[in-house]
């Protein structure tokens, strides 16, 4: 059985939606910051659960305001992948408020909350801050040193073809 | 011609394409991508996958801004528009290519976005600063009172062991000691003012005091002091001063006393003088010059930024001792006054340190010393009706040594001690006492919820006790603390004899009046 599924990277710039796309698709890295505008889609073909399952990934154009996502970017996605930047709090602040309006718009679409770039922060010290925030996360990755990138990936997939 | 110029216009941005419900191209007019008929939609880029999910939706059109589609080793920026044709079962596609555009764009967010991201990475590491001091300031206030408390015992035991029947050898021995805590306490101080003022939690207080006198004290102390090191010292006081001003007496004191200090450990001859004066003949507020100038060993020009900075001692001048914090206290401190300390200084000549401070001229220039001074009240010794019963909580055994030697000498009360927060009610409901004095730190219950259980005792006279804290802890914070949990008066250890007794003299006769 070979399935094609949706996935939609979002967060706020800067936190590394597309270097945790390539690193996952490529396997490539680049320190240099550059930002996605509008929407850069990817695809890759995985096996999950004994299955072929392509993957097609819509790499979303950061901004801190969900609200403002163009509801044609999240149409058809079959999960969500909530990016934040461990290194910078901010980009985590309004993560429950945010979780909350795809909650409200989009209810049956799964998310996964990644807190990237662990590799720049004390991740002890990290998962205190989450835990006092009370922020529920699924991964700790790191794209620039590929932690939990494909493990992310192959457990959406898992995830997908067990809600197929 | 219109026609002719709006197709090579448009001709090369537009695309249409028609494609089936099975997703294959049935035609494409190339214009942008070169797409060919019969071909899989979705094998040409993973964007058109979502044409698998267009003919399962209600909406007949979407529109789907800025994606960026990389062929054939190029990227461009579409917008692209969908319609559905249910009846054909067919999509067409609008592929409008705004390339050109949307690089514009990219220029700019990628600007902005890199500006707001490096702020924020200078917020985070503020942030961590912050912590860091925080913590920093936090061990100082606890390593102060880990010091203090011995520190009391020490200054305590010094004064027990000069009243008692020692040699004159042994009497300048206890002095040496005593200088040497003297000392010790002084850093402790320097050392909280210094994490205070970089909190940015110490404040300048202005009040009115007799500034004239607050001089002459101060140069009578520094005159006795150089004679010691056979140095030669003077104080100009500008006549023109008014006695009564309005300012920060301690902070002005503490910057004078450093810079006096400073000047006697480094001037092993000649003179230091100390000028005070202003050119002002406002009437309400003036500004002050102070300058202390020395013949000492001077500082090095390269040093010269140095010497304000924390734990600074410069080789030469660290042999004189000094915890290199009292610069460091005075640059910061006249900062907070609103003043620029200057330095001159001629290395092997002298130095001169310059700051002046504008203070308030008070209104009224009469003396109210004899107003201030409360009537010296005997201690009492009522032997008929007993002696005032005082309870003292405190865990640590050398404190309540000390207590114990303080009170047998000054004979006026009777003294309980508990050892820690429970005992204390327990004593309290078991004996009657007229005051209470209570260490904040304890075992099993501290002072503070001694305080609170105290305050809101069922027995009205357990919790109108007049209550003195005697605490290592120096902060604003506790102070505050205790005075929330209704505790009248405040004693920073090591504890003063003098002021710890007259303290409760004070708040006896105060309770005493009110009942």
């Amino acid at each position: 059985m070979s399935v094609s599924k949706k996935i939609v990277l979002l967060g706020h710039f800067g936190v590394g939606k597309s270097s945790l796309l390539r690193r996952f698709v490529e396997n490539t890295f680049s320190e240099n910051y550059t930002v996605t505008i509008g929407v850069h889609i990817m695809k890759k073909e995985i096996m999950a659960e004994g299955n072929n399952i392509t993957l097609i990934i819509w790499d979303v154009e950061g901004t801190d305001d969900f609200t403002k996502y163009r509801p044609s970017y999240l149409l058809g996605a079959s999960s969500f992948i909530y990016v934040f930047d461990a290194s910078r709090a901010v980009t985590y602040s309004d993560l429950k408020y945010n979780l909350g309006h795809l909650k409200e718009k989009y209810s049956n679409v799964p998310v996964h909350v990644i807190g990237n770039k662990v590799d720049l922060v004390d991740q002890d010290q990290l998962i205190k801050d989450l835990e006092q925030q009370e922020i529920e996360h699924s991964y700790l990755s790191s794209a620039k040193t590929g932690e939990n990138v494909e493990r992310l990936f192959q457990n959406v997939a898992a995830q997908l073809l067990k809600n197929a | 011609m219109l026609s002719a110029i709006r197709k090579e216009f448009l001709e090369n941005r537009h695309q249409l394409l028609v494609v089936s419900e099975d997703y294959k191209v049935l035609s494409s007019d190339n214009t942008i991508f070169n797409i060919n008929d019969g071909s899989d939609i979705t094998d040409f880029h993973p964007f058109f996958f979502t044409v698998t999910t267009l003919f399962d939706e209600e909406e007949a059109s979407r529109h789907f801004f800025c994606v960026q589609i990389d062929h054939l080793g190029r990227t461009r920026y579409v917008d692209i528009r969908t319609k559905k044709d249910v009846l054909e079962k067919k999509i067409y596609l609008f592929l409008e290519d705004m390339t050109e555009h949307y690089k514009n764009v990219h220029q700019i967010k990628q600007v902005r976005n890199e500006s707001i991201i490096q702020f924020n990475i200078v917020q985070e590491l503020n942030n961590q600063l912050e912590v860091q001091r925080g913590f920093k300031n936090k061990f100082l206030a606890n390593v102060s009172h880990e010091i203090r408390t011995p520190l009391n015992s020490i200054q305590g035991f010094i004064n027990v062991l000069k009243m008692s029947n020692i040699s004159k050898e042994q009497l300048d021995l206890v002095n040496i000691i005593e200088d040497s805590s003297e000392t010790l306490v002084t850093i402790l101080d320097d050392l909280l003012d210094i994490s205070k003022i970089e909190a940015g939690r110490l404040e300048i207080k202005n009040r009115r005091f007799d500034f004239k006198s607050f001089i002459n004290v101060l140069s009578k102390t520094y005159a006795l002091r150089a004679e010691e090191k056979r140095l030669e010292f003077t104080c100009e006081l500008g006549e023109n001063i008014p006695r009564f001003l309005v300012g920060d007496r301690l902070r002005i004191n503490q910057v004078l006393i450093n810079l006096l200090e400073n000047a006697l450990r480094y001037t092993h001859k000649g003179s230091i003088r100390m000028n005070i004066s202003t050119d002002s003949r406002n009437l309400r507020r003036l500004p002050i010059t102070f300058e202390i100038i020395d013949t000492g060993i001077g500082i090095a020009p390269e040093n010269m930024d140095k010497i304000f900075e924390s734990f600074t001692q410069l080789e030469k001048r660290g042999l004189f001792g000094g915890s290199g914090l009292g610069l460091s206290i005075v640059k910061q401190l006249t900062d907070l006054m609103d003043s620029d300390l200057e330095v001159k200084s001629i290395e092997g000549e002298g130095s001169s340190f310059m700051f002046t401070i504008t203070l308030g001229v008070s209104h009224d220039q009469r003396s109210k010393t004899q107003e201030q001074v409360a009537p010296l009240v005997s201690l009492p010794a009522e032997k008929t009706k007993g002696k005032k019963r005082i309870l003292y909580g405190e865990d640590i055994e050398v404190n309540q040594l000390l207590m114990t030697k303080f009170f047998a000498e000054h004979g006026g009360y009777s003294l309980d001690i508990a050892k820690n927060g429970e005992w204390v009610i327990e004593y309290l409901e078991r004996y009657p006492y007229d005051l209470l004095l209570l260490d904040l730190t304890m075992p099993v219950m501290d002072g503070f919820d001694a305080a609170t259980a105290i305050r809101n005792h069922s027995n009205k006279k357990i919790q109108k006790i007049p209550i003195i804290a005697l605490s290592a802890r120096t902060t604003e914070e506790e102070k505050m603390e205790a005075k929330e949990v209704g505790i009248n008066a405040y004693l920073t250890k090591p504890i003063n004899q003098a002021l710890m007794f007259e303290t409760i003299e004070r708040l006896l006769n105060r309770y005493k009046k009110k009942n």
